[in-house]
């Protein structure tokens, strides 16, 4: 009788592997047959109510029997994983010119991209970065940097006008004064941000513009320090074939004052409609720092000296991306971002 | 390198404080690794003589000792093994607080101890414990032990960077600081040793490489008697860290660390000559031979091939050149007669040849850094000196000395000038001078300046040679004007002005280099970082940035205020416009973006994800402000057309999500939400968002009517217009002090459980988080929804719901049970708070 309940718990193992399809089913099946409330451990506690010599027999019998079982569950899960390992290693591929899937992102503006690169390039150089408000007043955007109550760039046609005498800035060179105010040379800075000038807007002018100011203030900085600069950063904006010059000019707050212009980016130098055949493109305003400028800040213009230019964003960014009017940049069309959005930065 | 003060004081005057000349080590460039201390004993501790010993019966290995210490006789109980009648050795009276025990009167196996004798160990004066110290014969009794060991001593650790070999003796160390404490360097007086012409004692000395060994000198000793090394000689060598040997290679470690070079003595009578008819042994420097069999003074055998140089007698390898000598020519008790190697070896042969073998010695230390071949003669007298003194014994006359292309003396010029724009101040002529002439440097005149190292026989005629002129200063207006220097021949780091401006300014000192640009830190880098991190996000996620004028037409901006009289107060009007719809700047960026957004969508883009970055302007009681804010729609599908996903319109969850990825980006913990009421947002569809009560963020549906003042028809549109306002200086404002840090790995794996239930939907979800965090806060990690369903098969106003469960112990792996445990806590939790159905 025991015999037969011996042979009836490997039988009904053997139909329940058969059914087994999966790690699970195997997991099931070893704790119906061998865990700890299973069969074959139920038989084990019968043992104690056989009489004493009965015992060795049956104990062998069923260990017998659970060496089957661990047997045989063994070679079906072995089975079982072989399927599983064969399946995963066949094709489940179908058509592969189906495009993969991937995330498209947006894109910056070209006027940050340009504004990042800047800041890049001269942060390289070990310039801070700074900014200053928009709304100014009058001392900083004009009396600090020497210029004249007659000029004529303190007009209602060139500067906008709050109330109680602010203005908005017409170029970032006032957080040159509110960084000399507040620390004392050596100073490296470079201050990003928006500009306004009473301009109607056209291809090349906008009411609202982008300025890269910047400033050194040192001992022993000469006009070749900023000539340096400037080169380094033409180069470095538009590739290393770029040649710049600087030509006389004038501001109220430099002396001398100078412009810069780089060799066209379009015809290399030769000549273009881009560059009205000149071969070179007007980039940036620049000079040494006026002695004035210094002395109302309080630097020792006798020990220190400085230099300044000022870069115009929208400027580069129609220069090296070929945007022919500047207004393309402020209407904000999806479509010319796109192209932007492969843009390093 | 090792040293002890007392020992270094032989040379030079020291400091009295240790931190000086600590100090004064570092900034000369020698890094001080450890300073360990060794403190005077208790003038009661004194030299003893034991008069007799005898065994306590009924012990192992108690002796009572009659200890004689000059002034009476005291009865001692010791238990050394090495206690014996008529030895001198230390005894520790009572009374004698040592570092680690108190000697005190008592009773010993029923023996009355007046006192205790000490090992080197018990004195913490090293780990030597095997027994009681067991001085010389002729020790004077009654002294202090303080005299006997020179104590107090500092044992200095030094780290000798490897472009200083000279720094590797005493001497040198000694030299460096004369130069950087301004103090006389005091040098051992080296006779020159003349010695007895010795007719049956000589040698055969053969040079074979003198790429590898540039010199080899020899002298030979005979009627020495090799014995233990007297107790100064021990001393010095165990506080340098080295083990004394006998009094030979004593002498040849203590001249090692004084000068630096390495010294070897053979046994002259254990090397074989060329020839066996020959009269004299011979010493070949050669390379070895393929597979020469080499055994070392440890025992070790190598085979040695080619490359490798050895120094053989006539018939085999009796020491690995520079690295390590071999054993059957080693000096020993019965030696007699030793020849006394002083050489010079290529530190390249020794590096290879000690990697190779993995054999690392003083010796090879000392030589792979290399040193100067200039001094060999100089340091084997100083050697002979020391060994006449502790072994006796006579010198012969003859010294060895292959050395077939001498170290060349080299020449330096250096400008002043030169050393004002390297290191950044001027230097006094006179200091320059002083500084190198107490490095060993020798001034020899002022001259035009060369750049390269110069030889004796290109040495230009120097100006001013005959008086010395570098007083004069307005010689060295000439910038090219150069002072010129023979570089001491230890000293084979230097062979260029610029090693001795290094040197110039090391001896002055780098904090005399003045700072000239202290550039003030005026960036707001967190700001800057969290602005692109800002415009990068927006980026990633699908926005187009736009970028729009900072005035409007007023009448726009009244759409999106709440209260007329206060916006009239805060506008501010330009005096000049351009023209009436750019006569204000804007408070509000969203007129401007539904603008963006009509434009876009009249060119047929129908997903539109917009942004924009830019600063708000308003007044306040006369005062202008200017904040950084943005603000961005969004409306139409979330994703581009894809055909394995379907395609869903843009709902507050996508929109929800833009804002919570980037506050979550940010680091920006959300502690509150709630609805806002603006007149242009629909009503309840809408959200914002606080960290720390301050408003972060809000997102909501634009109301149709609204959109109808721009153009934007919803219902030819048929989209969702979704706004978001982010208040970027606020974001800037709250991460700033947020600081990325490492935080150790848990030891122990989560572990993921999932349940799904119905629920009632007026029921929030983030309520029910809440509620299955409280249940085990400290075991439950995380709780993410995967599954949300309503409809078919589901209840109306019920949902269903499918959570992960991330638990987590991070003290230990959490158990089956635990787990269960927790998962049915929480499920009771559910169905007695919520009265959820689970599934």
């Amino acid at each position: 009788m025991i015999n037969n309940q011996l042979k009836n718990i490997a039988e009904q193992a053997k139909i329940d592997l058969k059914e087994c399809r999966n790690h699970n089913d195997i997991l099931n099946i070893r704790a119906k047959y061998l865990g700890k409330k299973s069969l074959v451990n139920s038989l084990y506690s019968q043992l104690r109510d056989l009489p004493e010599e009965e015992r060795p027999s049956f104990g062998k019998k069923v260990n017998e029997l659970r060496n089957e079982l661990e047997k045989i569950i063994e070679e079906k899960e072995k089975e079982i994983k072989l399927q599983i390992v064969n399946a995963y290693d066949s094709v489940q591929a179908q058509d592969l010119t189906l495009p993969g899937v991937y995330i498209l992102p947006g894109s910056l503006h070209p006027l940050t991209i340009i504004r990042r690169r800047m800041e890049n390039i001269f942060i390289s150089l070990g310039f801070q970065i700074v900014e200053g408000p928009d709304i100014e007043d009058e001392y900083h955007n004009f009396d600090a940097l020497n210029t004249p109550e007659d000029h004529p760039s303190r007009n209602l046609a060139d500067t906008f006008y709050l109330d109680n005498g602010y203005l908005l800035r017409t170029q970032t060179s006032t957080v040159q004064v509110r960084t000399m105010e507040s620390f004392p040379p050596p100073i490296y800075i470079i201050s990003p941000g928006r500009c306004y000038r009473n301009d109607k807007p056209d291809p090349s002018h906008s009411p609202v513009f982008h300025q890269v100011e910047g400033l050194v203030v040192d001992k022993g900085i000469s006009m070749a320090d900023l000539k340096d600069t400037l080169q380094f950063f033409a180069q470095a904006m538009f590739g290393p074939e770029v040649k710049s010059r600087i030509r006389p000019h004038f501001f109220p707050f430099t002396e001398p004052s100078a412009e810069m212009d780089i060799s066209c980016v379009s015809c290399q130098g030769k000549g273009c409609r881009i560059c009205k055949n000149s071969g070179w493109l007007e980039l940036a305003g620049a000079g040494m720092v006026d002695p004035n400028v210094l002395d109302m800040m309080h630097i020792d213009n006798q020990i220190y000296s400085g230099y300044a230019f000022g870069i115009g964003i929208e400027r580069i960014a129609m220069l090296k991306y070929n945007i022919p009017d500047m207004r393309i940049l402020y209407e904000n069309d999806v479509r010319m971002l796109r192209q932007f959005s492969r843009e390093l930065i | 390198m090792i040293i002890s003060r007392n020992w270094l004081s032989q040379y030079i005057d020291l400091p009295d404080d240790i931190n000086e000349l600590i100090q004064t080590l570092t900034f000369s460039g020698i890094e001080v690794e450890s300073v360990k201390e060794i403190p005077a004993l208790p003038e009661t501790v004194v030299t003893a003589k034991i008069l007799s010993s005898e065994k306590i019966p009924g012990t192992e290995h108690l002796q009572l000792c009659q200890v004689d210490f000059g002034k009476e006789t005291l009865q001692v109980v010791c238990g050394a093994p090495n206690c014996h009648t008529n030895m001198i050795t230390v005894l520790a009276k009572v009374g004698t607080i040592l570092p680690t025990l108190q000697i005190e009167a008592n009773r010993i196996h029923g023996v009355e101890s007046e006192g205790m004798l000490c090992s080197e160990k018990e004195l913490g004066l090293s780990e030597n414990h095997t027994g009681i110290i067991e001085l010389p014969q002729d020790t004077h009794i009654g002294i202090s032990v303080n005299e006997i060991y020179e104590l107090p001593d500092i044992i200095l650790e030094l780290e000798i960077t490897p472009n200083r070999p000279d720094l590797l003796g005493y001497i040198g160390i000694a030299r460096d600081l004369s130069a950087s404490l301004d103090r006389p360097l005091k040098l051992p007086a080296i006779t020159k040793i003349g010695g007895e012409n010795v007719p049956t004692i000589k040698l055969i000395l053969e040079l074979n490489d003198s790429e590898k060994c540039p010199r080899y000198t020899a002298r030979i000793m005979d009627q020495i008697r090799v014995k233990e090394s007297p107790l100064w000689l021990k001393n010095a060598l165990i506080k340098s860290g080295f083990r004394p040997i006998n009094n030979i290679v004593d002498v040849t470690n203590y001249v090692m660390l004084e000068t630096g070079q390495p010294l070897h003595a053979f046994d002259y009578h254990k090397l074989k000559p060329i020839h066996p008819e020959d009269p004299y042994p011979a010493i070949i420097v050669r390379r070895a031979k393929p597979q020469e069999e080499f055994i070392a003074l440890d025992g070790n055998k190598y085979y040695l091939d080619e490359e490798d140089l050895v120094i053989a007698d006539g018939q085999k390898p009796s020491a690995l050149a520079g690295i390590i000598g071999g054993r059957d020519t080693a000096v020993n008790n019965e030696t007699t007669t030793i020849i006394l190697e002083s050489a010079n070896f290529a530190p390249s042969t020794i590096r290879k040849t000690s990697l190779k073998y993995k054999i690392s010695t003083d010796s090879s230390y000392h030589f792979e850094r290399h040193l100067s071949p200039a001094y060999l003669e100089e340091v084997s007298n100083r050697a002979i000196e020391l060994i006449l003194k502790v072994a006796g014994g006579i010198v012969c006359n003859e010294l060895y000395d292959a050395y077939p292309k001498p170290q060349k003396p080299l020449y330096l010029s250096i400008r002043p000038s030169r050393f004002e724009e390297l290191i950044g101040y001027k230097l006094d002529i006179q200091l320059i001078k002083k500084y190198l002439i107490a490095l060993g440097f020798q001034f020899i005149g002022l001259g035009p300046w060369q750049k390269d190292a110069i030889y004796e026989e290109s040495l230009p005629k120097l100006l001013y040679q005959e008086q010395d002129k570098t007083s004069d200063k307005d010689l060295f207006d000439n910038p090219q004007m150069a002072l010129y220097f023979l570089v001491p021949a230890y000293r084979i780091d230097i062979t260029r002005e610029a090693d001795i401006i290094e040197e110039l300014a090391r001896l002055d000192g780098f904090d005399k280099i003045p700072q000239k640009k202290t550039i003030h830190p005026i960036m707001d880098w967190h700001a800057h970082y969290i602005k692109r991190k800002i415009e990068d996000y927006f980026r990633q996620v699908g926005f187009y940035e736009m970028i729009n004028p900072s005035f409007i037409d007023p009448t726009k901006l009244e759409y999106f205020i709440e209260d007329k009289t206060e916006f009239d107060k805060k506008i501010i009007r330009i005096r000049n416009p351009q023209s009436s719809n750019q006569s204000a700047m804007r408070t509000n960026m969203l007129p401007q973006l539904l603008d963006n957004l009509l434009f876009n969508l009249n060119h047929s883009e129908r997903n539109l994800k917009l942004m924009e970055m830019g600063k708000l302007y308003w007044k306040d009681s006369g005062k202008h402000y200017e904040n950084l804010h943005l603000t961005a729609i969004m409306t139409g599908f979330n994703a581009l057309d894809h055909w394995k996903a379907k395609n869903n319109a843009i709902d507050i969850y996508d929109v929800k999500g833009v804002i919570e990825g980037l506050l979550d980006q940010l680091g920006i913990p959300i502690d509150k939400m709630k609805n806002v009421h603006y007149p242009w947002l629909v009503e309840a569809d809408n959200l914002a968002y606080f960290c720390n009560n301050q408003l972060c963020a809000y997102v909501g549906r634009l109301k149709a009517k609204t959109a109808e003042k721009f153009g934007i028809d919803i219902t030819t549109l048929k989209q969702d217009i979704w706004i978001l306002e982010v208040e970027v200086n606020t974001l800037i404002k709250l991460t700033r002090n947020h600081k990325t840090k490492f935080s150790p790995l848990p030891k122990f794996p989560s572990v993921i459980r999932d349940i799904s239930f119905l629920i009632n939907l007026s029921i929030p979800y983030a309520e029910i988080v809440n509620s299955i965090k409280q249940v085990e806060p400290y075991l439950i990690k995380e709780v993410n929804i995967f599954d949300e369903y309503r409809g078919k098969g589901i209840p109306n106003g019920w949902h269903s719901i499918s959570l992960h469960i991330i638990l987590q112990d991070c003290k230990k792996t959490l158990t089956e049970e635990r787990v269960e445990q927790v998962i049915d806590s929480v499920r009771k939790m559910l169905e007695n708070t919520w009265q959820i159905k689970m599934r």
